[in-house]
């Protein structure tokens, strides 16, 4: 089995915001050679996730305002102090918790060398803590 | 005008050239696990929360460190990589002997706006002669102080050097010096606004989110434990907003403070009108 292992970055413009990633994965995908296999992405964060829906702005708009419902900004949470350790405040519990939610990795076929997704579907890449820069993913395994 | 009072630039790139300077400041500042800044991210935080300009601490402490936290030279080459974004303020360690003439320097050649002291970590008397000194040259030069009042998150910084009443000898003898006591002086935060209205010279800085969300800590500090028309009828032009970048992200100490019930006018001095009197007109006309 062959394994191809791509690190992609991209930067967040919003503190909220669904990127699509659907290109990238694709060209990774052939850029890797492999024909017949499973390609996984991955991101390396946890405030982040890596999602796959329909890329509608009503869509992104509805995801946007259920987490907003199930983790709202301004809340009791316990990861919200100063930490010693890194010597800054922990002000991002929305979005470990968003993360949670989103999960932070994707699989999807690779059949004939190519990325099988449904006709709707896409790829994002969830940010829920920006804007910061971002690492992710993408990993190609097979024949 | 937005202004940001009171942030850190020990982790932007234009003076990190070498892991071992990032390291260093890191470990004095104590931001252990951040990483380089890049400025052109930076100013797009600045912008995300709508900041026009953001005040920049120089640091010197290298009467017993290997160099300066931040110097005056790398403020000002802060200040030329991003015309027009940031005002500087100088750094000077009372304990070395030139300190004055090296806050002249950064005054008269690098034009830098103001002086940054923290009394907690060079364990020296706001009445140290060799403080005074450096007083005096901002009277002389008509520079505001912006002074570490209270809680610092610092190693090595006791806070018994800058409980906020200690400095009050000092507003009286400097009277055309402008102090602010960052933090609000936090956790005396009584002192502090008692000082904001006995002198005209003393203004305070909102960079004091130590636990809670900043939308709790702010209702919490401004409207539990003090009345909130304290602020909108006693003080609110002595109150500037301050984030405390890097320990708090500027877009979100900014919304706590305005998910306060404050008046426009109130939020509008907090957020910048208060800082450019601060600063003073020939600060804001240069930049």
């Amino acid at each position: 089995m062959n394994v191809k292992l791509y690190e992609k970055q991209l930067e967040s413009s919003k503190e909220f915001e669904l990127i699509i990633i659907s290109d990238e994965v694709r060209a990774a995908v052939k850029d890797s050679g492999i024909k017949n296999g499973m390609c996984a992405v991955i991101t390396q964060h946890t405030t982040t996730g890596i999602m796959v829906n329909e890329g509608l702005p009503c869509v992104e708009k509805d995801i946007e305002i259920l987490l907003d419902r199930l983790v709202p900004y301004d809340y009791p949470y316990v990861h919200t102090h100063m930490l010693p350790s890194y010597g800054t405040c922990a002000g991002n519990s929305p979005g470990h918790l968003k993360s949670l939610l989103a999960g932070n990795h994707c699989i999807f076929p690779v059949i004939d060398g190519k990325l099988v997704l449904g006709h709707a579907q896409d790829i994002y890449f969830a940010e829920f803590d920006g804007l910061q820069r971002r690492r992710y993913y993408i990993e190609v395994m097979g024949e | 005008m937005i202004i940001d009072i009171h942030s850190h630039p020990v982790l932007l790139d234009v003076i990190n050239d070498s892991p071992e300077k990032l390291e260093f400041r890191k470990q004095q500042f104590g931001v252990y696990k951040s990483g380089k800044l890049p400025l052109d991210f930076a100013l797009k935080l600045m912008d995300d929360a709508g900041i026009d300009k953001t005040v920049i601490l120089g640091e010197d402490y290298s009467a017993d460190s290997a160099m300066p936290l931040v110097s005056n030279d790398e403020i000002r080459a802060i200040l030329d990589a991003a015309p027009g974004r940031y005002i500087g303020f100088a750094g000077a360690d009372p304990r070395k002997e030139d300190a004055p003439s090296e806050l002249k320097r950064a005054f008269a050649e690098l034009g830098l706006s103001g002086l940054h002291l923290n009394l907690s970590r060079t364990r020296l008397s706001v009445q140290d002669e060799r403080v005074r000194a450096l007083f005096q040259v901002c009277s002389d030069f008509g520079k505001p102080v912006m002074l570490h009042a209270g809680y610092s998150w610092k190693p090595d910084t006791p806070s018994s050097y800058s409980e906020p009443i200690l400095f009050e000898d000092a507003f009286i003898d400097f009277p055309k010096v402008r102090f602010c006591l960052a933090h609000m002086g936090w956790p005396w935060w009584e002192e502090t606004i008692m000082l904001l209205m006995k002198y005209p010279n003393v203004y305070a800085d909102t960079s004091t989110v130590y636990m809670d969300s900043p939308t709790k800590w702010f209702r919490q500090l401004f409207s539990v434990s003090m009345d909130i028309d304290w602020l909108q009828n006693s003080f609110a032009d002595k109150v500037m907003y301050g984030s405390n970048m890097p320990r708090w992200r500027q877009v979100r100490s900014m919304k706590g403070l305005k998910d306060l019930p404050l008046r426009k006018d109130v939020l509008d001095a907090v957020l910048g009108g208060n800082a450019q009197m601060f600063l003073g007109k020939e600060t804001i006309d240069e930049r």
